[in-house]
């Protein structure tokens, strides 16, 4: 498609922007550090402070990496499953992904305490937590793709994928029923969403995985523009439908369910911003909106990492608080300001 | 030249071990070069036909052959390239110009990122070109009228290349030039570029003015094909009109009431004549026009009613209706 060169200029000051955000997210916190030594610092420079080497590289670097991770994680299912579903209100979690983590997550601490020993006692429970939560997105992926292969119909997919999610939902409020107020603590605390829990360890693994989650959708690019025409059109184009069904579950369940696995459910990130992505670059076409939406969310995730951290405050706020508080407006605003069917 | 071909096709669905027949023992050819239009009442199972020869849904008995080879030989990606549809779904994306959803087109002949060569390039500015929607190519889809759409939509399945072009009822919804332009485009594609060209149509007016051949579809009967001039003569056209009270005119071209029960006698100008009958068939019952004479001028229109001593005159066909009612 046409217009290169102003999606040339777009990309890379998108690039120039999340480099600077990136920067700017990286001097906020608890401790306040001068943008200006944080950019020295990659330039070879030293701190002028010991302590800002260990709380910047040690602490902030992570949870800055992972922001961007998950940005785009969630970004790019989102925009997967907004095309596929042709409904602009759908987001990563609406087969529910992020249910069947948080289901995941709240055996664990159920189990966790009756034997007796806690969740968040080091690096073992962050483990422990990733793969509970993992092994909960799986499962409910499984479902999915049995009842991919059953149903043949999208529409009847996404109602059956949200039921799931509901279900799953309720036993998680079954389970928080019983549960004690120091499980139920740590519960909430999780489903608050963190993006400063990840250590490097953890790090690479959310890595691997996104990159798996994301080859699928890279091959799938050209069909995901056929589906703009529905169906019907793709198929008379060529596009395997069933395949493409397949590639999507399997794509968007290992993006949505790494990133709820490694910083627990975070909302909006995945609905909001593959809109921005359209809105900005004025296409429909996903050789340019799967980038575009990648950076938009790494962007947008390191934003609101940064307000999370309440500058000039020791206080930090719920990441997942941060994002719907953002989201919600944004999505609000997107659906007055824009006629969304006519847009989409 | 035979481009498409059916023996003994038998059309409907299959779900599990129950199968639903919708049409049996089809037999057509579609031609290269040639404007084929598809007419029959709804149900009668054109889109499931359609659906057939586009290979997403299996026969139940019978054969199609794509040039002398059977459709299952084809890949779905090889089929792509061959046949090209234009449907009646609506497209509700408006984030893509029109140049770009003709390019979409190219889909089935692109590398996976959905590159275009310059050969792409050039079969897509054909397609524009040939449907002169040159001037819209800058224009979101969302911007466009029904007509414009239309044509985008015949220019994207052009710029597929297949040499069958399938159309679903193009013209519903388009006002009458539009119907007309859009008729006589497919009409001009499938003389310029060879292009097999099958239409599914319920305006048969148009129709009748535009297509090469005719196939005419009605429940439990063999589908009919010919010439839509010689379907006319031999009377057969009047397969589409199963009911007792219409009937094809030869003579005006057009469906109208086969009866004409309507026998009042109006002296005057033919044209004119015409049309007082016909709003007083709309508006008027019969019982009260057994008494009255009617005869019209033109130039200006006068209408002069003669009822036993009474006469009246009127200087519009909607003040004898208000007088008569």
């Amino acid at each position: 498609m046409k217009n290169k060169s102003p999606n040339t200029i777009l990309f890379a000051s998108g690039l120039f922007l999340c480099i600077l955000v990136f920067w700017v997210n990286l001097s906020i916190g608890s401790v306040a550090i001068p943008v200006g030594e944080v950019i020295g610092r990659f330039f070879g420079q030293e701190f002028s402070k010991r302590s800002w080497e260990t709380i910047v590289i040690g602490y902030r670097l992570p949870k800055a990496f992972t922001a961007i991770l998950a940005g785009i994680t969630l970004s790019i299912s989102g925009l997967q499953m907004q095309t596929f579903f042709r409904n602009p209100l759908a987001g990563p979690f609406v087969l529910g992904i992020s249910s069947g983590a948080g289901l995941g997550v709240a055996l664990l601490i159920m189990a966790g305490s009756a034997f007796g020993w806690s969740v968040y006692s080091g690096g073992l429970g962050l483990w422990a937590i990733i793969i509970s939560a993992s092994a909960g997105a799986v499962l409910v992926l499984l479902l999915m793709s049995l009842t991919a292969w059953k149903v043949k119909d999208s529409m009847t997919l996404l109602i059956v994928g949200l039921m799931f999610g509901s279900a799953v939902s309720a036993l998680i409020s079954l389970l928080a029923f019983f549960s004690n107020a120091e499980q139920l603590k740590l519960f909430t605390v999780w489903s608050m969403g963190s993006l400063g829990s990840t250590q490097t360890n953890q790090l690479i693994g959310f890595l691997i995985a996104s990159l798996i989650g994301i080859i699928p959708m890279m091959l799938m690019l050209k069909s995901y523009n056929a589906m703009l025409l529905g169906e019907a059109y793709a198929e008379s184009m060529g596009v395997n439908i069933n395949k493409l069904r397949w590639t999507m579950i399997i794509s968007t369940g290992i993006l949505a369910g790494s990133a709820t696995a490694f910083c627990g459910p975070i909302a909006f990130i995945g609905i909001a911003v593959p809109h921005m992505a359209r809105l900005v670059f004025r296409t429909g076409d996903h050789s340019v909106l799967f980038p575009a939406s990648a950076l938009i969310g790494a962007i947008v995730l390191l934003v609101c990492d940064a307000i999370s951290q309440l500058p000039g405050s020791a206080q930090t706020l719920p990441i997942n608080a941060v994002t719907s508080l953002v989201g919600a407006p944004m999505v609000i605003w997107l659906i007055l300001r824009r006629n969304f069917s006519k847009e989409f | 030249m035979v481009n498409l071909q059916s023996k003994n096709l038998n059309i409907g669905y299959q779900s599990g071990k129950k199968s639903k027949a919708i049409a049996e023992d089809l037999n057509f050819n579609l031609e290269k070069g040639k404007l084929t239009c598809l007419l029959g009442p709804n149900g009668v199972g054109k889109s499931t036909l359609i659906k057939t020869i586009m290979g997403q849904v299996s026969p139940l008995g019978g054969e199609i052959f794509l040039e002398g080879k059977p459709l299952t030989f084809y890949s779905q990606k090889a089929l792509a390239k061959k046949i090209a549809v234009v449907l009646t779904e609506k497209i509700t994306t408006g984030n893509l110009t029109v140049g770009q959803l003709v390019a979409l087109g190219r889909i089935p002949h692109t590398g996976w990122l959905g590159k275009l060569s310059i050969e792409d390039q050039n079969k897509v500015e054909q397609a524009i070109s040939q449907t002169h929607i040159g001037y819209i190519r800058n224009q979101p889809l969302s911007e466009c009228s029904d007509g414009q759409l239309q044509k985008t939509m015949i220019a994207r399945a052009m710029a597929q290349d297949g040499e069958i072009l399938i159309l679903d009822e193009p013209t519903a919804h388009l006002d009458l030039v539009n119907r007309f332009e859009i008729m006589h485009l497919l009409r001009k594609i499938a003389k310029e570029s060879k292009k097999a060209v099958l239409v599914v149509t319920h305006d048969l007016e148009i129709a009748i003015e535009a297509a090469d051949v005719f196939w005419l579809m009605q429940c439990g009967q063999p589908l009919v094909t010919g010439l839509p001039e010689d379907l006319i003569i031999n009377g057969q056209i009047n397969l589409l009109l199963p009911s007792d009270r219409l009937s094809f005119n030869p003579k005006s071209g057009k469906v109208q009431p086969k009866i004409d029960e309507f026998a009042i006698q109006i002296e005057g100008p033919e044209a004119t004549v015409q049309w007082v009958q016909a709003a007083l068939k709309k508006h008027i019952s019969i019982d009260k026009l057994q008494t009255v004479q009617i005869r019209v001028e033109e130039n200006p229109l006068r209408i002069l009613l003669k009822q036993g001593e009474m006469e009246k005159e009127f200087l519009g066909i909607g003040g004898l209706l208000e007088f008569l009612d």
